[in-house]
């Protein structure tokens, strides 16, 4: 257990500009052109309940009513309170990318500066080192966007209702009084089991090749499985074998390359798709996503890709073992 | 106490080539192995075999372990470098000492941060700002805090210049060598590592050569400054080697008595490295 801390930090310690300075960068980024944007007196687009309004016509209208409409007011209040996450987006993104090419370099960039030596004369097994690797991808990781985005949004939605207040609309008790506000992050938090057993796939198959590949790592990462795809497409189509190749591009290539997006589970079920882009028309709902994710927990196809991603590292352990320095 | 090392019958082939060939070998405790041989011998190898880091065919036992088998509980006990700044570059020095004391149970950090006082390094200095000696003091204080029963170096001191060589190994000497530590070496360098050296182990195209102490050594060969009117007497007593310096013969004898060649010149005990040239050049000693 303490071992495992050690590596962690470790980890963290070499990865420290990808997993905690890159998020922070582009969180700061975001909040300076927010700022800058509230500053100028630049309208912000809002759509309350479908109606397409800025910022200032949303207050003017307030204005010229004498007060906001208490049920607009309520809706705003809403909108505001489970959508202000929505900011977090952009370091969920990059969530995805990171965490992808992470565990490309992770067991790879240690054979070829030779520094592996180094690793291996101390007493940590092989399978701590490589858990170590697949935890920081699966949880640490997540826990630092998660923990960062949600940062950032708050700081964004103060701002927002600062500006708010400096133009004669207060929004700050009724919003704090609302427990969206509140649950938001919770919601968001409560999705990263779900992210984790869904990019355990990914994450095995890129620590496997991480370790196995002697050079061009992403080449084999990516090639191998879209080649497949496509040699697939070809046979079935060129000998008449009826194979579903379709599916074998959704269910096998899209999940062992895709699986480190946050949110790529959703496009996963096509009925599930479907409602998503309807509902998407609309706004963002948090709570229907929230529970779309769970549902999935019950679905053989996670579980599937579980045992497959348990697979891939137990194959990678066993190949870091006698795999020699490059 | 039993043997630290003990090998019988390694082998390991790389395609068709054959690395190690046949290796028998032991260790006793509180020794320092020199393993000698030239590019290519398979010094490397019967280390990495040692280490478990390479699979090899044999019997092998590593302080009473099979290393192919108990890697884990092994390296507790024992400890190496592998080459020269193999070192992460992106590791301080204060976090590699603090990660050696969370995950090593057999580090102690004053240790290391005594061995490092009269160092340039400071703990904020990360490795790649260090030029390859201090990278090489930054592994050794690391190596020399953890209290192994078994340190193996590979190649410790290539490419450092004579400073920090000479003080390599004056370090290993007076602050962590005793009796209960055994220490293989392998380099290039004899001439540096031949004082310090207990026992000779020679290896040529995958097979040991010559395995002997250097009390051993010191006995059984003979180095001669023959005077030209002895050479024919000196030929008749078969020198594994003949080489000419200033136009006299300087000769090397296994296993001949002092007395018998004392007549023919000025007998000294050969260097390791003469030795070792010697013994390459194809004679069986």
């Amino acid at each position: 257990m303490k071992t495992m801390r050690w590596l962690i930090k470790r980890e963290l310690w070499e990865h420290q500009g990808m997993l905690l300075r890159a998020p922070l960068v582009i969180a700061a980024l975001m909040t300076l052109f927010v700022g800058a944007m509230l500053l100028s007196g630049h309208d912000m687009a809002l759509s309350i309940n479908g109606q397409q309004a800025t910022l200032s016509e949303a207050i003017n209208g307030a204005y010229l009513s004498g007060a906001l409409e208490p049920q607009r007011k309520a809706d705003m209040l809403r909108m505001i309170a489970s959508g202000y996450m929505a900011a977090s987006a952009p370091l969920f993104l990059m969530l995805g990318f990171l965490v992808f090419f992470y565990c490309l370099g992770a067991l790879h960039d240690e054979r070829r500066d030779r520094s592996v030596l180094f690793w291996k004369s101390l007493p940590v097994s092989d399978a701590s080192t490589v858990l170590s690797k697949a935890i920081v991808a699966l949880v640490v990781a997540p826990v630092i966007a998660l923990a960062l985005g949600t940062l950032m949004s708050l700081l964004l939605l103060l701002m927002l209702c600062s500006t708010l207040a400096f133009k004669g609309l207060n929004l700050f008790p009724a919003l704090l009084a609302t427990p969206e506000l509140y649950l938001t992050p919770l919601r968001i938090a409560a999705l990263l089991p779900v992210y984790a057993l869904w990019a355990l796939p990914t994450v095995g198959w890129l620590l496997m090749v991480s370790i196995w590949a002697r050079s061009k790592v992403f080449l084999w990462a990516v090639g191998a499985p879209l080649l497949t795809g496509a040699f697939a497409l070809w046979a079935s189509r060129a000998y008449e074998l009826g194979w579903n190749s379709g599916w074998f591009m959704q269910a096998i290539v899209a999940r062992v390359l895709l699986g480190t997006a946050p949110g790529s589970w959703l496009l996963f079920d096509q009925q599930q798709r479907a409602q998503l882009l309807d509902d998407a028309s609309q706004r963002i709902d948090l709570p229907g996503i929230f529970a779309h994710s769970w549902a999935m927990t019950g679905s053989s196809a996670l579980w599937l890709g579980v045992a497959a991603g348990c697979a891939m590292i137990l194959v990678a352990i066993r190949l870091r073992r006698w795999q020699e320095d490059i | 106490m039993s043997a630290v090392i003990s090998a019988r019958g390694l082998r390991k082939r790389y395609g068709k080539q054959a690395a190690i060939d046949d290796i028998s070998f032991e260790v006793a405790p509180g020794r320092i192995v020199g393993l000698v041989g030239p590019n290519g011998s398979g010094k490397t190898t019967t280390l990495k075999a040692l280490l478990g880091l390479t699979r090899c065919e044999g019997s092998l036992s590593v302080l009473g372990m099979d290393p192919r088998l108990e890697r884990d509980a092994l390296m507790q006990q024992v400890c190496f470098i592998a080459d020269v700044a193999i070192l992460p570059r992106w590791l301080t020095v204060g976090d590699a000492i603090d990660f050696l004391a969370g995950v090593h149970p057999r580090f102690e950090r004053a240790k290391a941060e005594r061995y490092l006082t009269n160092s340039k390094l400071v703990p904020s200095m990360k490795v790649k700002a260090m030029s390859k000696g201090m990278v090489v003091q930054l592994h050794l204080a690391l190596v020399m805090a953890i209290d192994a029963k078994l340190l193996v170096l590979d190649e410790p001191t290539l490419g450092l210049d004579i400073l920090y060589r000479k003080q390599f190994y004056q370090h290993l000497l007076e602050d962590y060598f005793d009796q209960d530590k055994t220490i293989i070496i392998t380099t290039h360098q004899i001439e540096e590592v031949e004082h310090i050296l207990t026992d000779l182990l020679f290896i040529r195209a995958g097979k040991i050569i010559l395995s002997a102490s250097m009390e051993d050594v010191d006995r059984r060969y003979t180095e001669v400054m023959v005077a030209p009117e002895w050479q024919a007497q000196a030929e008749a007593l078969h020198p594994i080697s003949t080489r000419s310096v200033f136009g006299k013969s300087v000769m090397l004898f296994d296993g001949v008595p002092r007395e018998q060649l004392s007549p023919f010149g000025e007998v000294r005990t050969p260097s390791v490295a003469d030795l070792f040239v010697a013994t390459m050049k194809g004679g069986n000693p």
